[in-house]
Parts: C-alpha cells; structure tokens; sequence
C-alpha cells in the first residue's frame, strides 16, 4: 500500500506508535531484572513446568468447553430472533463489566448456596482445585467466545444456506458444509484469542481456586506468588514464558484473520 | 405446476397480502414490482425462509406452504447467486446431489448436459473467486437445475451485469427453458426482463398484487394508476365516461379536448384515466389528416437523444398537458427531429388507448 506523503510525522501515527512503545517499553523492561544463569533453573524447574503444564490444560480445557456452547449460542444469535436474544447479548458483556476478581468471587458464593453445595457433593468438586480453575476461566472467556463467534457467523451471506437447503441439504448439512467451513477463520481466530485469555486469567482463578503451589498454580498466579515473595528475577522469567506464549497465539490468529478469504 | 392462493405473509412491519396467481409447468411467471413492493418476501415465502401466515403454496399438486426448504424441490438463484466461494466450480454444481447422497450415475448424465447446453465445460476445476460475472451465471443456473427441481425461483440474478452481458444470458435462459421445459418464477424490477422471459407477469406494489396476466395485457393494458405509472406510462388523461353500449363507451377527456371510443364496459358519468404507452404515440407531417381512428395534435415538443430511440415530449395549450412519446432512431431521422425544442404533429390511435377506472 502507498503511504501519503508525511504519514509517518500524523500525530495520529505518533499516537499508534506511542501504544507501541508503551507496551514493547514494559516488555523490554522486564529484561533489565533478566538473570540469563537463573533463567533456564527457573524455566525447567519441576514447580515452572507444573504451572506451564497446568495452564495449557487448563486454558485448553476452558477454551473447548466455551467454544462448544459458544458455537450454538453464537449460531442462533445471528441467525434467529428469539424471546431472550437482546438479554443474551447484553450479558456477554457481563465478564467485561464485572472484574474477573468479582467474577471469581461470583462463582465461590454461588458454591456456598445450596445448589452449589449439591453440585460440589454430587457432580464436581470445583473450589480449590482444577475443575475451579477451568470453571473461572470457562466463565470469564465465554461471553467473549459467545461475541467472536457471532461475528464471524455474521458474515456469512445467510443467502448461501438458503440456496444450500433448496439444493437439498438439511440445517445440520448446511451447518457442516456451507456456515461452518466459510466462519473457518473467525473461528479459529476465536479460540486462539479466548485461549489466550483464559491463560492469562488470574483473578477468577484465583478466587476460586486459590494460590496452592503444585495444586492451583497457573503461570500467573505463579507469577503473584513468586512476587509476594520478592522473587524479582524468578517472577520475571515467568512472565516471560507467559508473554511468549500469549504473544505467539496473537500473532498466529492476526495472521489467520489477515489471510481472509477462503481456503 | 405452482399454485400460488390467498398467500399473505409478514416481514417485520411489512405485510405482503392476498398473492394468487399459478405458473403452468414450462411456462416463465415474472413478479414484476419496485423495490419493497414484497417481491422479496413473496419469495421467501415460496422458498419457505418466512412462514405464510396465510394461503397456500402448492407445487405439482402437493402443498408445500409448510414443508421445509430442502423437500419443496426448488431451485434458487438469488440476486448475488450465492455461490459457495469456499467450494470448486464442480463442488459447487454436484453440492445437491452430494447433500441427497445420490449416486454419479443418477446425476452425472443431466450434469454433462447441463455444462455443456451452458459451455462451463472448461471452468470444472477453478474457483468461484477466479470466475467471471457471466460465467458465475452460467454456474449459479446449472447447480440449480441440477438438483432437477420442479420450479426454479430467479431474485432479479442478472441485475448487477452490463446489458450485453445480460441480453447473452436471457437469450441463455431462454435456450435452457426450450430445451429443459423448466417451470420458472422470476422477481425483478425490470419490465424489459420480465417482457423478455416471462409469459405471465404479475405487478405487486406496495405488498399488494395490483395486475396478473399474460405479459401484453399487463404491458398494453396496465389495470390501475399505480402500475401505469410504475411500468413507466405517463401519458395518463382524466376524462368521463359520456356514454356506454354494447361494450364499449365514449370518454370526454377535457385536458386533451377529445372524445374517444374505447372497448369496455362502464356507467355514463363514471370517472376514468385514459392512457397510451409512449412508444404508441404517432409523429405525423404537420399536413397530414388524421387516420381513422386517430386524434392529432400538435405543439412544442422538447426532444431527448437517448442513443436507439429519442424521448418527445409535447406540450399541448400552455404546458399543463403533456404527451410523452419514445420515437425510434428511424423516426428521428424522418422527421429531422434534434435534441431541444421544436413544432410536432403527433397522433393517438384510439386502438392502442387503455382506460381504467379513476379513484
């Protein structure tokens, strides 16, 4: 693409470089507390791989659990109007509005009523424990999942599944052969981004989960715990694992969404 | 055959009320109306993406008002054809056979010689994106007709292509329908189209079905005001019915001074429009004597070029009355007419006036 001529002196250019910086700047930062002899004893310790361990399968277990209802969900907000639909909407702000310390806090009382007692004796054990840990992020991530979904059904021409169900094919075919595959990107731009998220989540987790070392230890609430001890260099050797990990899901899903069209 | 009876259907605020016309199998029925006259939702409640709230719709005898999309065996081509832009050209043509799981020998035959009746032959392997405006038609059309429908519904699909482009395809469509004696239903805005293609044509306007007919009765004899004025008629005279007999009556039209002979059937005293389409209006020599049947008038005429035929227009007394008249390129040359204004004769032939009821 051409630039105009003197874009790159814009004080709106300045403005998006200066965003830039901000977050690079911090990012760089972190290098000045970087000790290259503590960082492969921090990032191979048994405790960093249980966290590494942990959050993967748990923001992975999050992400799948949200994407299978937020696929339907987000499916018939675009498609149908239905009594409920603007109340459904409005309420995938809800993990926006509400910190995801509230959130978390949420989910813990909700466990002290007695529905969530049964649900605790009977089905799942979820406060203090992995399934905590995969409830919270579950929790904050779908309304986003519920959003990103949605917008990538919405551009899909609902004309093509019409003309798909007059050549015979029943919803569920068009669904598989005609929406799904055409949302492909969007879809998967969803998961990577709400993956992402949810391993960046920290306050519901926390809240629901507690901070146990080798039990409720995800990188982040690692990272809180490492630096409520003053363990400067170890903390930052954790979020850097945390930033490369977030950061190369991004770039991934920017490129899959800047690859367009269809495959 | 389509059946259409008492139809009535709603789209948020819009209600589409009252729709009965049939389409005999092999024939072409164009929905002719402006835009938001419930074309559109006429046909989504004959493919079935809006419910009918009322009426029936029945196809080779069967009611399909509530069956589901896939069992009305339609075949649809909407405006923007719909092509699957993630499917090749050959995925796209066999989807309706694949989605039925009907076997290649059971489909495969009608496939080849719908391809080669529309010469995609060469186009199998490419992807939609790579494809023409023209050859897109020619895909959109065939993966319709594979699926052998009893009907195929046409949303004004050759709107968006430049005028040679869409000649090519009508004459194309044309050709298929011969050959394939296809039973179609075509929605567009377009008379010239729906002259070209249709046998039947129906005007909706404003939700209502306001004319059904063979396609020279709704063209030559437009039924009320509305469609008069939508099909482009501006030539529209009030005048009184003076008297009636035997199947025909005498109308004064005061704006025009004359008294004209018309066939049909009203009270005397019955207030009516008198109308002729612009392209039945007469230029004559100034010296000229009126044919039987004909009124002549003559004034200031300001003339159009419009490239095949010129737009006249005359003005009678002091400009109130106008007469609109298209003449050929011929006629243009005959009577040395230029763009601007000029003195004209032009004559109405009382055969080609149409009359209906005012109010």
């Amino acid at each position: 693409m051409k630039r105009p001529p003197g874009s790159a002196l814009r004080p709106s250019v300045v403005a998006a470089l200066l965003v830039l910086s901000i977050y690079a700047g911090l990012i760089v930062s972190l290098f000045w507390f970087l000790d290259p002899g503590l960082l492969q004893h921090t990032l191979f310790s048994e405790r960093t791989l249980f966290s590494i361990r942990l959050s993967l399968a748990a923001a992975t277990l999050a992400t799948v659990l949200a994407l299978l209802l937020a696929v339907p969900a987000a499916y018939a907000l675009s498609r149908h109007d239905f009594p409920g639909k603007q109340a459904t909407e409005t309420v995938l702000e809800f993990p926006i509005i509400v910190s995801p310390a509230a959130l978390g806090a949420i989910i813990l009382i909700f466990f002290n009523n007695p529905l969530g007692e049964w649900i605790q004796e009977n089905l799942v054990y979820f406060v203090f424990g992995f399934a905590g840990i995969v409830l919270a992020q579950f929790v904050t991530i779908l309304g986003l999942a519920v959003r990103m979904l949605k917008a990538a059904f919405d551009e899909v021409p609902t004309d093509l599944e019409t003309v798909a169900r007059t050549l015979g094919a029943s919803p569920r075919h068009v669904f598989f052969t005609v929406t799904l595959p055409l949302a492909k990107n969007g879809f998967i731009a969803a998961f990577i981004l709400t993956w992402a998220k949810a391993l960046g989540e920290f306050g519901a987790t926390l809240m629901v989960a507690g901070s146990m070392a080798m039990r409720t230890e995800t990188l982040p609430i690692a990272i809180y715990m490492r630096l409520s001890s003053a363990d400067i260099e170890g903390t930052v050797v954790l979020i850097l694992v945390l930033v490369a990990m977030g950061l190369s899901a991004l770039f991934v899903a920017r490129w899959l969404l800047a690859r367009g069209g269809h495959a | 055959m389509l059946e259409i009876e008492g139809l009535c259907a709603r789209a948020g605020d819009f209600r589409l009320e009252q729709i009965s016309l049939s389409v005999a199998d092999g024939r072409c029925h164009a929905v002719l109306g402006p835009s938001g006259s419930g074309k559109s939702t006429l046909l989504a409640a004959v493919l079935g993406t809006l419910p009918a709230t009322a009426g029936v719709v029945r196809l080779g005898g069967r009611d399909i008002t509530g069956l589901p999309m896939e069992q009305r065996q339609l075949g649809y081509v909407p405006q923007h054809l719909g092509l699957f832009p993630h499917l090749s050209v050959e995925d796209n043509l066999c989807f309706s056979a694949r989605a039925r799981r009907l076997r290649e020998a059971a489909y495969r035959p009608l496939l080849r010689q719908l391809v080669e009746l529309t010469g995609i032959g060469s186009l199998l392997d490419r992807r939609i994106g790579t494809l023409s405006g023209g050859e897109r038609q020619r895909v959109a059309l065939v993966r319709a007709l594979v699926a052998d429908p009893q009907l195929v519904l046409l949303d004004e699909p050759f709107t968006a292509l430049n005028e040679s482009l869409r000649r090519e395809l009508w004459w194309l469509m044309k050709d298929l329908q011969a050959e394939r004696g296809l039973t179609l239903m075509l929605v567009t805005h377009d008379l010239t189209e729906a002259y070209f293609l249709a046998d039947h044509i129906s005007v909706l306007i404003g939700g209502r079905q306001r004319q059904n007919g063979p396609r020279e009765a709704v063209y030559h004899r437009p039924a009320t005001r509305e469609v008069a004025r939508f099909l482009g008629i501006r030539n529209l005279f009030p005048a009184s019915v003076a008297r009636s007999e035997d199947g025909w009556i005498e109308a004064d039209c005061g704006v025009l001074q004359a008294r004209f002979r018309l066939a049909g059937e009203a009270q005397p005293g019955d207030r009516i429009w008198v109308g002729i389409r612009p392209e039945e209006v007469a230029l004559r020599d100034a010296d000229h004597p009126p044919r039987p049947g004909e009124r002549i008038w003559s004034g200031k005429a300001h003339l159009i070029d419009m490239g095949a035929e010129a737009a006249v227009r005359l003005e009678i007394g002091d400009g109130e009355v106008q007469i609109e008249m298209a003449v050929s390129r011929r006629a243009v040359r005959r009577f040395a007419l230029a763009d601007g204004r000029r003195n004209v004769t032009v004559a109405l032939p009382e055969s080609q006036l149409f009359w209906m009821p005012a109010g």
